[in-house]
């Protein structure tokens, strides 16, 4: 695997470049929170955080999206699709974000039903990953197979070592972009920034907090759907807000509807949904397989510890924490999972 | 502290244990040092899960609500600005008072606990903290931090009405004075000030970050629709979209819904994901209800009849 | 009232919102109060709060 160096001080003219070149979709603040937004200038991006409060999953799922736009004459039907996305590069997204990316590429881009809204922005964006330089008390990606080092699913990944960012060449998306600007990276020897960041790697994950241990949890959850753990506490504190799945990077749940302002003309637009919202499983005759928070609640953590494992072959949580940061009742699924090691190792 | 959360926890059990009520909702220990997690406690042995202190934020009167056509009774910790949110919900005729038994706990204050864990170190274990006045002592496993309250606490902690519950069959712990309540619409006062576009600019800047999660719709304890008019589909009064048009229209609206009937809790503000000041919205129209129509915070006492629910003639009016 | 309060709180213009109570026998009322709004937000000119495009 080919790497390089950044130097610090040339991070700012690679970025201003890249926003003259691409859509560049950077990590910025607004007052109290950091997201991800397309910048104009280096200036205005955001790189000292841990990590950012709504996920970059935006770039390739939208909250909302226009699919189409349609006259209907009562005669006639006119569709007009939006254009390709723009070539576009996201900088500055941690591992366990583009970990999460990953996941949702075999959701929307299935051999049989392919996503073309989602796979056109895919196809035109190269992620730039940012290791990360600490670790948050509720950080738990190592228990996911992730760390605050991977670059897994990434076309570069940066990770700042003193003054330089040592730049890992990950894919031929990625080699292509360092061609195209190799003016601001340098091929000096990168052993040494290479152990370096193998020291960091492990100095971070001993800083993890959290002790999560899966063990026998997703034999559990296969083993019996109605556990009465379900009946007990989780369900009982939720709100039902949707807080998480919202803040959550590998959540996919969306909704489509047709909007109009009353005549012939109209848009058909795909937005975030969540399965937390009671109407989420409504259908047409009033019935609700998933009548009350508690069987909402069990979808949730199932989802993200059983079902997308059994469809995708891929784990449904990255472990970002940002569920538990931002649940006004402190849910917390590290220990939901820890409460379901314990019923499996009792059972 | 401790010694308020023994009190509620022996309070607790002896009403289990009386068969008074069937389940008591209180704070329990959350998963991180600085914040809580509302329990559920059907059995007497269960109290010890109970506790109390600066990191109880939530309002769990929003529960009772789920509990309004269950069997039994139940009994539920909370603090003033809660308090009022039961009063209101009794007045709504949503909960009926012989079903809830309220255990009233006077609050000095909620700490932010962000603030507080950012300067804690993680793996630090609570072990007590301390109301020193103007300040809260946190002790822990790896030492002892003083938080001034100026600082750490929540926003609407700084200006609270009712520290001590206005409701409460058991109170537990000293009644609190009463301090900078004056202070209260300072910062609706400090926006009114702006001119037109200044004002426009910034509601448009919040609003903009809104993700429509109805984080502050679910958590409100006066939002008791059965069907939410942002949840209909036909007619789709507001869609889903994240555009500032459609964020603005939700927040207004919801803002007006509630309008007469919220408790200014400041649980909206305190959910939002986005960091959205929504308590100033609420705020707003609270400040011109007492301006308007000298109107009490709605739940301050039993008995107040709503302000937009009931009218005499010599209301002011700019619309004949 | 409120509702007018909070919409120029948050940056409407004042006189953009007008509320009136007329009896259906007012005709007259009905008449003259639609042609103050009117001029009144025709002077206002185009309401550009709640209106961007559609994504």
């Amino acid at each position: 695997m080919k790497a390089k160096i950044v130097n610090k001080g040339q991070l700012s003219g690679l970025l201003d470049k890249l926003a003259k070149d691409y859509d560049l979709v950077a990590p910025v603040k607004e007052e109290t929170i950091t997201l991800f937004k397309k910048i104009s200038s280096a200036q205005d991006a955001f790189l000292d955080y841990t990590n950012s409060d709504v996920s970059p999953k935006g770039c390739f799922l939208p909250q909302s999206e226009k699919i189409f736009s349609y006259t209907y004459t009562g005669d006639s039907l006119e569709i007009v699709k939006p254009e390709s996305a723009k070539k576009t590069v996201l900088f500055g997204a941690r591992p366990c974000d583009i970990k999460a990316i990953t996941t949702l590429d075999p959701v929307f881009e299935g051999e049989k039903f392919g996503d073309e809204f989602y796979s056109s922005k895919r196809e035109n964006t190269v992620i730039i990953g940012l290791s990360c330089s600490k670790v948050l008390s509720t950080c738990f990606c190592y228990a996911f197979g992730g760390g605050p080092c991977d670059g897994t699913g990434s076309d570069l990944l940066f990770t700042e070592i003193g003054d330089k960012y040592y730049v890992e060449i990950n894919t031929d998306k990625g080699q292509a972009l360092v061609d195209a600007n190799s003016q601001f990276f340098s091929s000096e020897n990168t052993d040494q920034l290479a152990k370096d960041k193998e020291e960091l790697a492990k100095k971070l994950a001993g800083e993890f907090v959290k002790k999560v241990d899966l063990t026998g949890v997703k034999e559990l959850l296969d083993s019996d759907f109605e556990l009465a753990y379900w009946d007990e506490d989780p369900y009982k504190k939720c709100i039902g807000c949707g807080t998480c799945t919202y803040v959550c990077p590998t959540c996919h749940c969306f909704d489509i509807f047709d909007f109009t302002t009353g005549d012939i003309t109209g848009d058909r637009i795909r937005c975030w949904d969540s399965c937390m919202y009671p109407e989420y499983t409504l259908m047409a005759g009033g019935h609700n397989p998933r009548p009350t928070r508690k069987e909402r609640i069990r979808n949730r953590f199932m989802h993200k510890l059983k079902y997308h494992l059994d469809r995708y072959n891929m784990v449904g949580c990255v472990g970002c924490g940002r569920c538990i940061r931002k649940c006004p009742v402190n849910i917390d699924i590290t220990k939901i999972i820890n409460d379901l090691k314990e019923v499996a190792q009792n059972a | 502290m401790m010694n308020l959360t023994k009190q509620i926890r022996e309070q607790a059990k002896k009403l289990l244990e009386e068969k008074k009520v069937d389940l008591v909702i209180g704070f329990g220990q959350g998963t991180e040092l600085a914040r809580t997690t509302p329990v559920f406690i059907d059995s007497p042995e269960g109290v010890s899960a109970l506790t109390w202190g600066p990191f109880c934020a939530n309002n769990l009167a929003k529960y009772l609500i789920d509990y309004k056509n269950a069997p039994g009774n139940v009994a539920v910790v909370v603090k003033g600005c809660d308090s009022r949110s039961v009063i209101r919900l009794l007045d709504d005729n949503q909960i009926s008072r012989d079903k809830i038994v309220v255990i009233g706990v006077p609050c000095a204050g909620q700490l932010e606990w962000q603030k507080v864990a950012d300067e804690i170190k993680p793996d630090a274990a609570l072990k007590e903290t301390v109301d020193n006045g103007d300040s809260f002592v946190v002790k822990t496993s790896t030492g002892d931090h003083t938080f001034n309250k100026k600082d750490y606490m929540l926003h609407r902690c700084l200006v609270c009405e009712n520290p001590n519950p206005v409701i409460a069959d058991f109170t537990i712990g000293e009644e609190l004075p009463v301090k900078n309540y004056a202070e209260r619409f300072a910062e609706v006062e400090e926006l009114e000030q702006l001119g037109l576009e200044e004002k426009s600019a910034y509601w448009d800047k919040q609003f903009s970050r809104c993700l429509r999660c109805y984080a502050c719709r679910n958590v409100c304890s006066v939002c008791t629709c059965a069907l939410c008019v942002f949840d209909q589909m036909k007619p789709m009064w507001v869609s889903k979209r994240t555009n500032l048009s459609e964020n603005t229209v939700f927040h207004i609206t919801r803002a007006f819904h509630v309008a007469g009937r919220c408790v200014d809790c400041g649980e909206c503000d305190r959910v939002c994901p986005m960091d959205i000041p929504i308590r100033k919205l609420n705020q707003k129209i609270h400040k011109d209800l007492k301006d308007l129509f000298d109107s009490p915070t709605p739940g301050s006492k039993q008995g107040l009849l709503s302000a937009l629910g009931e009218f005499s003639l010599g209301d002011p009016e700019e619309f004949m | 009232m409120l509702l007018k309060r909070l919409l120029e709180y948050v940056g409407f213009e004042p006189g953009r919102l007008t509320a009136r109570w007329i009896s259906a026998s007012e005709g007259a009322k009905f008449a003259s109060t639609m042609d103050e709004v009117t001029e009144k937000i025709k002077s206002l000119g185009p309401n550009t709060k709640m209106r961007d495009e559609i994504l």
